[in-house]
């Protein structure tokens, strides 16, 4: 019992790192109808600022605020000079542009701060770990029915719920959400009474990928360190998160990252043959299974097809 | 838009052209193995590899429209197939190759059934989980006694000994020495091969009906199944045949390194993401874009593969790439891939046949030239409809 408790507490707590991803995935999504590819390397490139701005000895509350700073801004620039454009071409060109920005986003990380992993003392690294949110030394776990739930874990689940139901409110009871509605729904009829659409586009692109950029610093904290291939896994299980829940259900989004850190946990414990190396064979076959059964997802609107 | 020349196609001056071509080649691809560098024929080889690679994604992208990011499996699968093959069944390397095509063949058959009821990005969503997979399935704890785990096979190459034949012409041997001396020509002309093999068979698909219900389905598969096409079919055979031709190089790769892992960078999604930028930078739908791209692509990555120091790049880059860590290779294809979108969707062969134009003109040969008389009497019948 108190195994299964902890499996599924730790399951709750990676989850919810995938679900802050799929809820940027699924916010740009609704809005323009793509799947943002490098989506992961944004935030991991904010993940790596963060760790710069570590450097320079700002404390990481700070510092995290600063790297969704930077992602704000590199949603906007990737949303305004790259997507949009090729978008009047055709989705190919859309598709070829993100994963050309995927590339381009490794490659930057490694060009500034190199191919190792960070922090790291061989070159230079003032900190020890990558900065965490919460603390998370050995001692600070709390115990309930037996089982060590770290305050990371309680931080990351609690930090997702939260970022949640502001993300509710402000989709669903502020002018702004309306106005998002409205351009996923309907874009040219939006246009038509009066929303700026691409004012409303650029900014779902920024909150995604703000969004994301706090999703990568969690991950790097989990992980301790930061290096180029920590969002390659990642993404893919947001993507799976984001599939289960529905692509446009930001509801979804984030039940579905919740239950795809649980499942995995469960099966990569219990079911001995999986084992840990095939955790991301499971995120394959939900991907696979929801789009044969039910490609809208859990959440999401069924899409009709009109010829 | 006005040009220098205009010839006819089919005439002498553009048989005399194509000619020229075929001669260039030719004379490259002889003096290559004979004359050049080892090193040379080392990055040609690889640039075969590519080149393998991005065609038979090609067939798949370029010309069906399925995303794929999912073909560094199947090259995988190739590279695997072999590598077992020879070490634990004593396979002689070479004939591998038929088992892999087919092994290849069936999985990409069997991923094509979920590609049949999803499109667009989510089919890239599939493939890009398959590609993440691979790499882990083989590294797998249950499948170490087949695939070596984490740790890969040895000795899977080609074993050079005394016994070999030498296929000597006077003398003289364009295949480098089978005995073991001097055997990169030898990889040289398997790669040739291998790339000849699978133009060949793109070629065959494209020209012919399966090709043109490709393009179909890639336009507008709505339309293409109204007019005909079996859907279901021909993307499942499509994506069969993408795969197997994708596991031909993956294969050779084997047998040309001797030691196979699972984390080598082609086998993992990286390597799909390298065949995609081949593909697009050398020109999505056609058939000599991926052998151009390829050829592009491994000529500058070995340009600059050594530019992580700023002395080690030439005066003239230094302001561009000194401060980088890394060589600049991934990035500027990466930059190249953005902008080829903006100015020429359709790659380095889609600029030349934009600009070529200026140069020199072919006229194509009006269609159906060989039955003219029947094409002569058809307006003249509409004419007398009219006086009527």
């Amino acid at each position: 019992m108190e195994l299964f408790l902890q499996r599924t507490v730790d399951g709750l707590s990676e989850g919810s790192v995938y679900a802050l991803l799929a809820l940027g995935l699924v916010i740009i999504y609704r809005g323009t109808g793509h799947l943002n590819f490098a989506h992961g390397e944004m935030a991991l490139f904010c993940a790596y600022a963060v760790y710069q701005f570590g450097e320079w000895g700002i404390p990481i509350g700070i510092a995290v605020v600063m790297g969704m700073g930077v992602g704000f801004l590199v949603g906007a620039t990737a949303e305004v000079a790259l997507v949009r454009p090729v978008a009047r071409k055709s989705a190919f060109a859309v598709f070829i542009v993100t994963i050309g920005l995927f590339q381009f986003l490794n490659w930057l990380d490694g060009a500034i701060w190199g191919g190792q992993q960070l922090p790291n003392t061989g070159v230079g690294s003032k900190q020890i770990s990558y900065p965490s949110l919460f603390p998370s030394a050995d001692t600070d776990f709390v115990s309930i029915f037996g089982a060590e739930i770290t305050i990371k874990s309680l931080g990351t689940i609690g930090l997702v719920l939260v970022l949640s139901a502001v993300l509710f409110f402000v989709f669903n009871r502020t002018k702004l959400g309306l106005a998002m509605r409205a351009v996923a729904s309907n874009a040219d009829s939006a246009k038509l009474v009066g929303i700026r659409t691409n004012t409303v586009l650029m900014l779902s692109w920024r909150i995604a990928a703000a969004i994301g950029a706090l999703g990568g610093v969690v991950t790097a904290g989990n992980a301790q360190s930061v290096s180029q291939s920590l969002m390659f896994s990642v993404f893919i299980y947001a993507s799976a998160a984001a599939t289960l829940g529905g692509f446009d259900s930001p509801l979804g989004a984030v039940v579905g990252g919740l239950a795809i850190g649980v499942i995995q946990n469960l099966t990569a414990g219990y079911v001995e043959w999986v084992g840990q190396e095939m955790k991301v064979g499971v995120s394959f076959l939900v991907i696979v299974a929801v789009l044969l059964v039910k490609p809208s997802g859990l959440f999401g609107t069924a899409k009709v097809e009109r010829v | 838009m006005k040009s220098l020349f205009t010839i006819k196609s089919g005439g002498a001056a553009s048989w005399a052209m194509r000619l020229a071509v075929a001669a260039v080649l030719a004379a490259l691809m002889l003096w290559v193995p004979t004359r050049g560098s080892d090193s040379l024929i080392e990055v040609c080889t690889t640039a075969f590899t590519l080149m393998a690679a991005a065609l038979s994604l090609n067939l798949l992208l370029g010309y069906a429209g399925q995303i794929s990011l999912g073909h560094s499996a199947f090259f995988g699968i190739g590279t695997y197939t072999t590598a077992v093959m020879v070490t634990r069944w004593g396979w002689s390397p070479f004939h591998t190759l038929p088992v892999a095509f087919v092994l290849a063949f069936v999985v990409g058959v069997l991923v094509s059934l979920p590609a049949l009821r999803i499109k667009g990005v989510y089919l890239a969503l599939v493939t890009l989980a398959l590609g993440m997979v691979f790499p882990q399935f083989i590294k797998w704890k249950k499948l170490s006694w087949l695939t070596g785990g984490a740790k890969g096979i040895n000795d899977t190459g080609f074993k050079f000994t005394k016994d070999n034949p030498t296929y000597e012409i006077f003398g003289w041997n364009p295949w480098g020495n089978l005995r073991g001396q001097n055997v990169k020509p030898f990889y040289f002309w398997v790669g040739a091969i291998i790339v000849l093999v699978v133009y060949l068979i793109c070629r065959g698909v494209v020209k012919s009906r399966v090709g043109r219900s490709l393009v179909a389905i890639r336009d507008n598969s709505t339309a293409a199944a109204v007019m005909g096409v079996n859907l279901p079919v021909t993307k499942g055979i499509v994506f069969g045949l993408s795969a197997a031709m994708c596991a031909l190089p993956g294969s050779l790769s084997a047998i040309r390194t001797g030691t196979v892992t699972a984390d080598t960078q082609l086998l993992t999604v990286a390597g799909s993401i390298t065949f995609l930028v081949i593909m697009v930078v050398g020109g999505a739908g056609s058939l000599w874009g991926p052998i151009i791209g390829a050829a592009v692509y491994q000529f500058i990555i070995e340009r600059t593969g050594g530019w992580t120091e700023p002395d080690a790049i030439p005066a003239l880059f230094r302001p561009f790439f000194g401060w980088s860590k890394t060589a600049p290779g991934g990035g500027l294809f990466a930059i190249a891939l953005i902008l080829l979108m903006f100015v020429a969707p359709l790659g380095l062969v889609g600029l030349w046949r934009q600009h070529s134009v200026r140069l020199c003109r072919v006229v194509p040969k009006p269609a159906g030239t060989t039955t003219i008389s029947v094409m002569a009497a058809a307006p003249a019948a509409v004419d007398e409809t009219h006086t009527a």
